[in-house]
């Protein structure tokens, strides 16, 4: 092989995928781009206002309350499914036919379309005539999503978890079925403890996964729509109301298309930054471990 | 360290009728290595596990000492373990790995640091002792592994799952020097276990062979080799295995055999002749009674070429090591050096 002789022909290998990354990512976010920076009165009467939507968007409150409380509910979703997906993970056999069986039933919710989740929960924890709520009023407890806060996000934290450990129990079975059995032989003929072989030897193992279960959660969460929309309507009050449906409120319902474009870029560009400070987190502290 | 004796011991899993291990009988002096050779699925992953406690014998026993430990679990066993692999723990540093196991049985920090420093001197490991399992070659990962099963300074005994399978070629006899050395220093008993008939035959003072779960032959490596117990063993040992011809054949009226020997073997119908390749020696001749019928080059010896050579005989095939140019179809006698006598049945019952 010659070095100096380049061969371009490779670039249109590459091209298919350029051109489909471009309509279906790139244009569309350009477009909003442009919107954000205009006042559309009517589809030909346009005008140019520079960052008025953004300091507009920034300062409004409504948007930051939905913020406050979209930051809340990702915390609590990834603090509560990553140790509870790990703690299952854990306690699964790791060969069998129940294991078959019951590595089915977590990928169950997985598969349930998300409006379909939303409407489960929502008649499931219904008062009067969902399983959930009818038991809990049985109970004695008065239990009612639709009129009490609390309850609302309860349901809503419910439906989530339901919905997404499954995700991070198969991910992270994944990451301990790698793990040889003479490491588990090793720890024992060390007298190691199960929280020492958990810290030592699974834990290791599990990270790489763990970063990606973490990162997934953190994203859909972040752009949670769907089930909350169908189970309370951002309710009550605007108790449950997060960024997208606070972004669709005013794009579809108050048709603002020019502070909904700065909102949309915003809301964009908050997600790649959480991502991208957990992400990097993650490898650096990668590259100190070796 | 302690006498390992195993008595009557057999296994079978549970659900199971035929035993995989079948009335072992093994008894391996204290502070010696023995190696079990077999190949795979003759039981000696059963034998290992049993060893270390992580299965219990379904009949017969087991002592270390004389202490009966058949229904002792691992933990407390007191046995350590090599594997196939480095085991270690990928996010401590090898001296954190080499204190782990003291400081979990109730070792002082300074003891066990003092403790772990010393055995990774001696294995020269102490260059390495601040970094982690990732910064090191696969060499000194497993040598570092070694060093963990060796810290323990109450163990009755060291199982080695065939700890030189993962190392680079080149290295496999550093290591092996490391191992022994430290093994006569300390006057550790050592069980080593492998396939590798070189492996078993260079390390250990005495070797079992095992084949379907039974113990065919132990002895030392030279006994093995020299007087196998039957022709099982003649052939599984050695690279090429023995040869046989039946003892009778060389008495009989049948058309001469073209062998010479110093002392032939007496006329007894009940034996095996086994020869190996490098006791016989051919010698060329136009009316030789063996034909040449395989060449394999081994090496050089003295400027010439040394052969593998193949001579047949109707129905008896022999190999033998020659010197000098050897071509196809050429003809030769064949001299025999020494040979050893085998019974013609197997003796695989031998330890039931």
């Amino acid at each position: 092989m010659n070095g100096q002789k380049q061969d371009n022909r490779a670039w249109l290998g590459v091209l298919p995928v350029l051109l489909i990354v471009a309509f279906s990512a790139v244009i569309p976010l350009m477009t909003v781009v442009n919107y954000s920076v205009q006042d559309i009165l009517d589809i030909n009467t346009r005008l140019f206002v520079g960052f008025e939507w953004y300091r507009e968007t920034l300062g409004d409150t409504r948007l930051q309350d939905a913020l406050g409380r979209q930051l809340l509910f990702s915390s609590l979703v990834i603090l509560i499914e990553i140790p509870l997906g790990i703690l299952i993970a854990l306690a699964l056999p790791r060969e069998g036919r129940v294991l078959s069986f019951l590595l089915i039933l977590f990928a169950v919710p997985l598969l349930i379309p998300w409006n379909v989740v939303g409407t489960i929960w929502q008649i499931f924890a219904r008062g009067d005539i969902g399983l959930l709520g009818a038991s809990l009023e049985f109970l004695g407890i008065s239990f009612n999503y639709a009129s009490h806060p609390l309850h609302a996000w309860i349901t809503l934290l419910a439906m989530d978890v339901w919905h997404w450990t499954s995700l991070v129990v198969l991910l992270a079975f994944a990451g301990l079925s790698s793990i040889a059995p003479a490491y588990y032989q090793a720890a024992e003929l060390d007298d190691a403890s199960r929280w020492q072989i958990f810290r030592f030897i699974e834990f290791p193992r599990l990270k790489g996964v763990l970063t990606i279960a973490v990162l997934l959660r953190l994203m859909d969460s972040l752009m949670i729509y769907t089930e909350p929309f169908v189970l309370t309507g951002g309710g009550p009050g605007n108790s449950t109301t997060f960024l997208s449906q606070y972004l669709a409120t005013k794009a579809i319902g108050q048709f603002d298309l020019g502070p909904a474009a700065a909102f949309s870029v915003i809301y964009f560009l908050l997600v790649l930054l959480l991502c991208w400070i957990f992400y990097t987190a993650v490898v650096k502290d990668k590259g100190t471990d070796q | 360290m302690a006498a390992i004796t195993l008595d009557q011991v057999s296994f079978n899993y549970p659900g199971t009728t035929e035993p995989v291990l079948k009335n072992l009988c093994l008894h391996i002096e204290d502070g010696t290595t023995h190696a079990l050779l077999g190949a795979s699925g003759a039981g000696k992953t059963t034998l290992l596990n049993m060893l270390s406690g992580l299965l219990s014998p379904s009949s017969g026993a087991l002592r270390f000492g004389d202490k009966n430990v058949s229904t002792i679990g691992a933990r407390e066993r007191n046995v350590a373990l090599v594997f196939q692999f480095p085991v270690l723990y990928e996010t401590k540093s090898v001296l954190d790995n080499l204190m782990f196991p003291l400081l979990n049985r109730g070792w002082v920090m300074k003891e066990a640091r003092g403790r772990a420093i010393e055995v990774a001197e001696e294995l020269e490991l102490a260059d390495v002792l601040h970094l982690r399992p990732a910064g090191l070659s696969l060499y000194q990962k497993q040598l570092a592994a070694i060093a963990k099963s060796l810290v323990r300074t109450d163990v009755d005994l060291v199982l080695l799952d065939e700890p030189l399978t993962a190392v680079e070629p080149a290295m496999k006899w550093r290591l092996r020097q490391r191992l022994a050395s430290f093994q006569v220093e300390h006057g550790l008993t050592m069980i080593y276990v492998t396939h590798d008939q070189t492996e078993a035959l260079t390390f250990a003072s005495q070797v079992s062979l095992l084949s379907e779960g039974r113990i065919l032959q132990t002895g030392t490596p030279e006994d093995i080799y020299n007087h196998p117990i039957d022709r099982f063993v003649g052939d599984f040992i050695g690279s090429p295995g023995m040869r046989f011809i039946p003892s009778a054949r060389l008495h009989s009226d049948q058309p001469p055999l073209g062998l010479l020997f110093a002392e032939p073997p007496e006329r007894d119908a009940g034996t095996l002749m086994g020869i190996r390749a490098e006791w016989l020696t051919p010698q060329r001749s136009a009316d030789g009674i063996w034909e040449l019928v395989s060449k394999r080059l081994v090496g050089t010896d003295g400027g010439q070429e040394k052969s593998l050579l193949g001579f047949r005989n109707g129905d008896f095939e022999l190999l033998a090591e020659g010197l000098g140019n050897w071509c196809k179809g050429d003809r030769a006698n064949l001299r025999v050096q020494r040979y050893a006598l085998l019974p013609a049945e197997p003796q695989t019952a031998i330890t039931s």
